[in-house]
């Protein structure tokens, strides 16, 4: 995989007057409503909003899990989800998960070559220089090569998780609150290790957070959930240039737009808080 | 801080402490040596698994060190008592009691109080802590939040010299969080206790202390001492003042150099065994 | 907030009500008739199983039932479970209290316990009559064996894996040891301890049957192997599905008590 600084103009997720119903037993859950957004290709795409607003329910759907049930979404032209289609995931748009969804019976080398393999894409031999390649390029060791998911720390196990999710040359990398249960430290280090892939393979994220300074931080823009019906009530800008190290965390610039983001997402949080949504640790 | 009769000084000397885990021996703190002022809040900040819950086992009294000496008030801690209480992350209440007999508890067990005045001061802190209605639920009837109210609460009502707080807000969310170091923050101008604080949230250590201790990896001892000149009582508007942000920017700065060197140790591996410590293959 | 959720979950529920509950409930009740159903075909083709009774004729035995002697049988049975049951805490509680709270005591007794738990209990039935005079004694010792190692077990386990943090924060407020293990070990451990109750329960009541099937004395167990000598299959499957009932509503009832005890961990 070269490096691709200018995005090679793929990965844009247009999002048009997307709704999701869900309906168990009969009481409507309305999750998103009229939820527009154009994301470039190549973009570093956060969305925050309070809990239970609808943000996973909008990844979800991008990914192929759970279709829209109104409006349409396309990945480069691509209608990837909409009511009068069937959908699947595919390898062009690759989630990586809050929890860890690494396979707990598979090697760290197993875990990361299997997509490639498991597809035909690649041979063995092929699938592991390429993984090889992959984490000489962001710093892990070879060390942890034959080691399981259970010998590994939270962080180590992510960044595993995004390694395994890149070789399969996705088109998009969609991020559920992957580093929400780390710790400070682990997490900062975290933000080092995706803004360095960033970099290096420019894919269109969309990543999904309550961190705001987490959000600040690595996007190039921020999308605003409103509370359930999530719509995106706001759309800012980020310009903060690249690349960015954890000094832009104290810097003026930095401190007003999170201010900013921060006083669009309580007010928000507190709409949702009265209307009995509660956010769960 | 009316009366800082009842606050206490902690020193530690020159403490080391080893964790022994299956085969490996972990050095955890080596060389340790720092003073939590009296009647102060200290907080200690560093890498995961650089000894912070340590320390605090050490100054419970649930722990002893190997090395060295903890000392309050000049005196040698030997144990645990109701002089040192702590607030864990996970709550520790007893799951079997109601709130109201929880916070009844200590006094009760020390025999230092009458049932009646007892049942007075537990009325009191539950006032305090915003939990009335809430007296005669079990802990699992509570949220995190009220969780971790009702367990200031238990220890409260002792009149502890030291108040010991690990990562006591930790999985809270965002909005909760802000509100509970908000409370936290009254108790402790209210109280005569000296508190230390443990924490891996930047934002929370800066906002609380009045005392920052950076610690590095292990072998943990103190990295750097930074005085949070910070007026008190704290509100939230001064998170984005100049001096704020030169605080943080020296914590952030100080905590990276240690990441940095924990994950670049001459190319070994750090691999969590059981999730509560790391060690390094030896060379 | 608790109010909001109880108006969604009473529409849930009305929905439920409205579209669902007839399908479940068929679903259900068309397990057991299947099961019948099953059960009179396999009888009727299988050439092999003729002798088995057909649910039909199970039912007419059930009208055909002595049911005096069938109510002395189930309390004979009951009393050697409770008997063996209760003997069981009674040894067993205190010896589990023992390993899992004094290291010495565990590492007198355990190694001996560990070695001598895997042996299955029935294959104890030839030496219950070496130690023991009187049949229902043997019967009692049979079921006081199948109770004691759960109940030991549990209990041990319950104390020794109860969270360190509690007694840690007990200590801090000054208990001694006896406190300790009264105020907030015991506590604690209640739950497993139950659990292993109900183990046992489960267990003295294979034991009681299997040690009754190979005595001469009344209960259950004989009722059913004396029926199976004079071929009185249809006496015999009830007399299975007796001893079933009895000892589900037995350990039902160890459920009820554990749950009082245990009632601070089910409420949320």
């Amino acid at each position: 995989m070269e490096s691709k600084p200018d995005g090679k103009g793929e990965g844009r997720i247009l999002i048009e007057h997307v709704e999701k119903v869900y309906d168990p037993e009969g009481v409507n859950v309305h999750a998103c409503r009229d939820c527009n957004a154009d994301i470039q290709p190549g973009e570093f795409a956060m969305v925050v909003g309070p809990s239970g607003c609808g943000k996973t329910t909008l990844l979800n759907a991008i990914a192929g899990f759970d279709n829209a049930t109104g409006g349409a979404i396309y990945l480069d032209g691509k209608k990837i989800a909409a009511p009068d289609i069937i959908q699947s995931p595919g390898a062009d748009r690759i989630v990586v998960f809050q929890g860890g969804a690494l396979f707990p019976w598979k090697t760290v080398m197993g875990n990361i070559i299997y997509g490639p393999v498991m597809q035909g894409k690649m041979r063995v031999d092929e699938a592991v220089s390429e993984a090889r390649d992959l984490m000489g390029r962001l710093g892990l060791s070879r060390e942890i090569e034959p080691l399981y998911p259970g010998n590994l720390s939270s962080g180590m196990k992510r960044q595993v998780e995004i390694i395994r999710a890149l070789i399969n040359d996705p088109k998009v990398l969609l991020l559920d609150e992957p580093f929400r249960a780390l710790d400070n430290m682990s997490k900062g280090l975290m933000h080092e290790y995706l803004l360095s892939v960033f970099e290096l393979t420019r894919k269109t994220i969309f990543f999904i957070t309550h961190d705001l300074e987490e959000a600040v931080f690595l996007a190039d823009r921020i999308f605003v959930m409103t509370t359930r019906p999530g719509t995106f009530k706001a759309v800012i800008d980020i310009d903060i240039p690249r690349p960015r190290d954890f000094r832009v965390l104290t810097t003026e610039r930095f401190v007003e737009i999170r201010e900013h983001v921060k006083a669009q997402v309580e007010e928000e949080s507190m709409k949702a808080f009265e209307a009995g949504e509660r956010e769960l640790a | 801080m009316s009366d800082s009769k009842q606050a206490s000084e902690v020193v530690f000397k020159d403490v080391g402490k080893m964790a022994v885990f299956k085969k490996t021996h972990t050095v955890i703190l080596k060389n340790c040596s720092f003073t939590v002022e009296s009647g102060k809040l200290t907080v200690l900040i560093g890498p995961s698994g650089c000894g912070k819950t340590t320390i605090i086992n050490l100054i419970a009294g649930y722990e002893r060190p190997d090395i060295g000496e903890v000392q309050i008030d000049g005196k040698r801690i030997i144990g645990p008592n109701w002089e040192r209480l702590v607030v864990f992350q996970e709550t520790a209440l007893f799951p079997w009691l109601t709130c109201y007999e929880n916070i009844m508890f200590g006094p009760l067990a020390r025999q230092v109080m009458s049932k009646e005045e007892a049942h007075q001061e537990t009325l009191n802190l539950l006032v305090k802590v915003g939990l009335e209605d809430f007296r005669d639920k079990y802990p699992s009837q509570l949220s995190g939040g009220m969780q971790r109210r009702a367990e200031l609460a238990r220890a409260l009502i002792n009149q502890p010299k030291v108040m010991l707080m690990d990562e006591p807000f930790r999985g809270l969310d965002a909005m909760t969080r802000q509100l509970m170091q908000e409370y936290y923050l009254n108790l402790f101008e209210e109280t005569n206790a000296s508190h230390v604080f443990v924490t891996s949230e930047v934002d929370e250590a800066i906002i609380l202390a009045d005392n920052l201790l950076v610690m590095t990896n292990k072998p943990s001892k103190i990295k750097k001492i930074i005085e949070i000149d910070l007026p008190r009582p704290r509100n939230w508007n001064m998170v984005t003042s100049k001096r704020y942000l030169e605080i943080k920017a020296e914590a952030l700065e100080l905590l990276h150099e240690e990441a940095i060197k924990a994950s670049t140790a001459s190319g070994k591996v750090d691999v969590d065994l059981s999730g509560l410590l790391e060690t390094t293959r030896a060379d | 907030m608790p109010d909001q959720t109880a108006s969604i979950e009473s529409q849930f529920w009305r929905q439920l009500k409205k579209n669902f509950i007839n399908w479940s409930l068929l679903r259900q009740i068309m397990s057991f008739v299947l099961f019948l159903g099953l059960w009179s075909i396999i009888v009727v083709l299988v050439n092999y199983f003729h002798q088995i009774p057909t649910p039909k004729a199970v039912l007419m035995a059930l009208f055909d039932l002595p049911v005096s002697a069938v109510l002395i049988n189930i309390l004979k049975s009951l009393a050697r479970v409770l008997a063996g049951f209760f003997l069981g805490i009674l040894i067993g509680f205190p010896m589990g209290v023992a390993i899992g709270y004094s290291r010495v005591a565990k590492h007198l007794i355990f190694p001996a316990f560990e070695m001598i738990r895997p042996i299955p209990p029935i294959a104890w039935i030839p030496l219950s009559v070496l130690f023991f005079v009187h049949n229902e004694s043997q019967i009692v010792f049979l079921t006081f064996y199948g109770a004691f190692f759960p109940i030991v077990y549990n209990t041990m386990g319950g104390i020794s894996e109860a969270d360190i943090r509690l007694p840690r924060v007990a200590m801090s407020f000054g208990l001694n040891k006896r406190q300790m293990l009264w105020k907030v070990i015991l506590p604690a451990a209640m739950p497993q301890i139950f659990t292993g109750m109900k183990l046992a329960m489960g267990i003295t009541w294979i034991l009681v049957v299997a040690a009754e099937m190979m005595s001469n004395n009344g209960g259950m167990g004989y009722y059913v192997w004396y029926n199976h000598t004079v071929m009185d299959y249809p006496h015999v499957v009830l007399g299975m599905g007796i001893i079933g009932l009895c000892g589900a509503i037995c350990s039902v009832g160890i459920s009820w008590v554990g749950n009082y005890f245990t009632r601070w961990q089910r409420i949320f």
